[in-house]
């Protein structure tokens, strides 16, 4: 039999512990928690405040027959938690173009640009959008007068930019670019944003606390139901805001959810399906941009993950940034139209993070610039014979910080 | 399970929980065979894949076996068999590919393993009083779940005397409550700390070799000179942490694995604050019974301080060479058997000098002191560069900047490391100094149950945060 050793001096103070922590020690804890968890939000809310309206207070969100569109002469302001207060102004097109939508002056090149949220300049003041920069650097490129007409408008995806189209045909084009991102594809067919918003938008708090405690309990795990109700504090964006600047964590975190299965080297079915969708969308564009004479480019903008891969030149097998873009080039070039392909210049942007809102996703106003040059630099290299550069670009992503 | 999860911890606290219905050495010993066996049943499904495992077990115990009944001639044997089949199990790549398994199979914790039955097929060599180890516990020794992955490498005799005592060791509620803060922090330390280390090394590895401005690569360098070592600390002692507190939990008391590795102020001290399970039972097993042959063998008094310098290179060569079985490790071991060495021959060198009074006024100097802590602490994030890098990651590392740059950053890093270590020591010996009677503020009861409330919260939160995908474009300003 082996005796019991000698207990060291901590455990010889075994003695019972004072009544009085018994409830003390429980009710430290929980004060700890609640007030590291109650500041915690509040300056959350301070630091990332959300105004409650923003530019769906401009837009028309429940007509079939256009798809999300703008008000005209409507103008509102937002802030969304990351982005910095901005305005949204339509014009009596009800488009968010900077100018007002009248026939071109002579001797101007005209380019209409169509595309959903990040076309639009969504979160960034429409002075710092590519919308808004592209012309001057064409003009600088080229030496002609250019001007951009801006139909991009949120949750104008591929279907619901088929609904508009007559519009940019009708803007007098001498050249129509399409601003594509993946969720063109991911959510090609939807034309109303209504699907997407939040299901418990409206309900009363105490609603809302039941759904989201009954959410937690009916969810597949605890963890996943505690992530979902953790998910909606502003300490949740605050934590996520900082914690994404990282390009190596910020990509690791994305490869988890099932949005990224457009990042794989194999599309799954459903991505090859929803791919689909968006060619008869881009047949019916491009089709229709022929049939008016117009020349029709299309520009895939990365998304944060996508640009982040692509830096850091390195991504875990299975994965591969560039098979969408290689999907989306395919069928853009099938159907007679231009690809102008920004992603591979991403290998030599360091930290491409800094170009996007970490948790919102959208390009911040460093991103648009970034694009601006990106953009241009295709334009003018011979892609569209009317914008050819005197002198052939160089890539020079640096300069747009 | 990830050994690091929530879900390990609960599975530890319920396994703690049933082993504590009855204080019976019986009972607790079945309550941590099954725990054991289940927690491998976790980290494998497929059965077949224990076949090697029990394989070396069943070779160790059989060698064990054999030394138990007076078999002394077979000690070499059994310990070279055991040797052999671990590094073949392992796949060092200095053996040839085709004498390897080819089918999948489980080899989690087998480093530990090896070392423990290493222990015991030693010790029955050298007893004189023989004792039998039955099979029971010789499984629950060797697959003890709390030590199965990353230690501590507790030795039997301590093992036994807390497992099999006929009186566990008293389990009351203060024990238990710095037990339960134990885990917290040693969660917070895996789960946060570590995570934010290894995020910022992975960004800085990125970076150091993209086309960044010259100022902006030698801050990825920086980065990347001072923050593996942390990550290490963070990562390894926070799960130690863990499963201290759950084996005392358990009732048993399991070894401490580091003692404030980067207050040490030379290579030498530094060994013996971290890993030191490791580096004890390499000194017991190595470093000691190769001294004491080679003073046998090697006569003049002159050379017999270097032997103990050839022997701590041969002690820590083992230890980096154990860590891994490709090249770079043969390099890792090399480094920190040559560190071992040099600092050696600098201690005799400074005492031949200086003599042992002047040697010790100088450790003690605190300029001395601090410095050395830096000097350490970048010795050793150097030295790691072999031990987490490929030769490919090494090779883009070192190419980023010249040679000279290099020198700059190491040097910056140095600087560093001797400041922000000896503000830490002096903050530490100022917090603990604010004291009541019952002692240092810090360490109270109250103390700790906040700071350990605010881990749990943050660790909690970032786990949850973590473990959810990131968002895409958001929509819902609509």
């Amino acid at each position: 039999m082996i005796p019991s050793r000698a207990v060291n001096a901590a455990e010889e103070k075994e003695a019972m512990l004072p009544r009085r922590d018994w409830i003390l020690l429980p009710a430290i804890g929980l004060l700890t928690i609640g007030l590291l968890a109650g500041s915690t939000e509040f300056l959350a809310r301070r630091m990332f405040y959300e105004s409650k309206t923003g530019v769906a207070s401009c837009m028309v969100l429940n007509d079939p027959t256009t798809g999300a569109r703008g008000i005209a002469n409507a103008v509102c302001r937002g802030k969304a938690p990351e982005s910095e207060w901005t305005e949204y102004r339509f014009n009596h097109c009800g488009h968010r173009a900077g100018m007002e939508c009248a026939p071109k002056q002579p001797g101007v090149y005209r380019i209409v640009m169509i595309g959903s949220s990040v076309a639009m300049g969504e979160y960034v003041q429409r002075e710092k959008t590519f919308a808004a920069l592209l012309p001057s650097e064409l003009a600088r490129l080229t030496g002609r007068k250019v001007e951009l007409y801006n139909e991009g408008m949120g949750w104008g995806f591929s279907h619901s930019t088929t609904l508009r189209f007559k519009d940019a045909l009708q803007a007098q084009p001498d050249l129509i670019l399409w601003v594509l991102t993946h969720e063109d594809v991911a959510r090609a067919p939807v034309v109303l944003p209504t699907a997407d918003l939040d299901p418990n938008a409206g309900v009363s708090f105490s609603a809302k606390a039941w759904l989201r405690a009954h959410d937690i309990f009916a969810g597949k795990s605890i963890m996943d139901g505690v992530a979902g109700v953790f998910g909606h504090t502003r300490t949740a964006l605050l934590l996520r805001h900082f914690l994404y600047r990282s390009q190596s964590q910020y990509v690791k975190s994305y490869l988890l959810g099932s949005n990224a299965g457009f990042l794989r080297t194999e599309l799954d079915a459903g991505w090859k399906a929803r791919l689909k969708e968006f060619d008869g969308d881009a047949t019916e564009i491009e089709g229709r941009s022929k049939m008016a004479g117009v020349p029709f480019a299309a520009v895939f903008v990365p998304i944060h993950s996508q640009a982040a891969m692509v830096s850091a030149g390195a991504w875990p097998p299975g994965y591969d940034p560039y098979t969408l873009d290689n999907a989306m080039r395919a069928i853009i070039v099938s159907h007679g139209g231009t690809y102008l392909d920004i992603l591979p210049d991403f290998r030599s942007i360091p930290d491409p993070g800094r170009y996007y809102m970490p948790v919102d996703g959208h390009p911040n106003a460093q991103g648009h610039a970034v694009y601006t040059v990106l953009i241009a630099k295709e334009l003018a290299s011979g892609a569209i014979p009317a914008l050819r550069a005197a002198v052939q670009p160089q890539g020079a992503p640096e300069r747009a910080k | 399970m990830d050994t690091s999860s929530f879900q390990f911890v609960l599975f530890g606290l319920a396994a703690a929980l049933v082993s504590n219905f009855s204080r019976s050495r019986v009972w607790r010993s079945a309550v941590l065979l099954a725990s054991s066996l289940v927690f491998l049943g976790l980290l494998a499904h497929n059965p077949l894949v224990f076949i090697p495992l029990a394989g070396f077990l069943l070779l160790g115990y059989g060698g064990l076996l054999l030394l138990e009944r007076g078999r002394s001639k077979s000690e070499v044997w059994s310990i070279l068999t055991v040797l052999f089949a671990y590094i073949w199990l392992k796949k060092y790549t200095f053996l040839p590919e085709s004498i390897f398994l080819h089918s999948p199979y489980f080899t989690l914790g087998l480093s530990y393993i090896f070392f423990r039955v290493l222990h015991l097929l030693i010790e029955a060599g050298d007893r004189s009083e023989k004792r039998h180890i039955g099979p029971g516990a010789y499984l629950l020794y060797t697959l003890n779940f709390t030590t199965l992955l990353s230690g501590p490498i507790q030795r039997y005799d301590e093992f036994a005397r807390d497992q099999f005592a006929q009186e566990p060791i008293p389990l009351g509620p203060r024990v238990m409550g710095l037990q339960l803060e134990r885990i917290v922090r040693g969660f917070f330390k895996v789960n946060v700390l570590a995570m934010l280390f290894d995020m910022a090394r992975a960004d800085a590895l990125t970076q150091i070799s993209q086309p960044l401005p010259l100022s902006l690569k030698l801050y990825a360098a920086f980065r990347l000179a001072l923050v593996y070592p942390l990550f290490l600390y963070a990562n390894f002692s926070g799960y130690i942490d863990i499963v201290i507190a759950l084996a005392r939990l358990m009732r048993v008391r399991l070894p401490e694995n580091f003692a404030r590795p980067f207050s040490a102020s030379s290579v030498l001290e530094f060994w013996n604050r971290w890993h030191i399970t490791l580096s004890t039972w390499l000194k017991t097993y190595v470093y000691n019974p190769l001294l004491v042959a080679l003073m046998r063998r090697i006569q003049p008094a002159a050379l017999q301080p270097f032997l103990g310098v050839f022997c701590f290179f041969v002690t820590f060569f083992l230890v980096g060479v154990w860590h891994g079985r490709t090249s770079e490790f043969i390099i890792f071991g090399v480094m920190t058997g040559g560190g071992m060495s040099v600092n050696k021959l600098w201690q005799l060198g400074l005492v031949r000098g200086l003599g042992r009074k002047g040697y010790r006024g100088l450790s003690d100097q605190p300029a001395y002191v601090a410095f050395g802590r830096g000097l350490n602490f970048i010795w050793f994030a150097f030295t790691l560069f072999w031990f987490w890098a490929s030769w490919m990651q090494i090779d883009t590392i070192f190419a980023a900047l010249s040679v000279s740059q290099w020198l700059g950053v190491w040097l910056a890093a140095w600087l560093s490391a001797t400041l922000l270590l000896a503000l830490w020591e002096w903050l530490r010996v100022v917090l603990l100094s604010i004291k009541t009677a019952e002692g240092p503020v810090l360490t109270s009861r109250y103390a700790r149950v906040v700071y350990a409330s605010a881990l749990g919260l943050i660790a909690f939160v970032l786990t949850v945060l973590l473990n959810q995908p990131a968002p895409g474009i958001v929509y819902k300003a609509f």
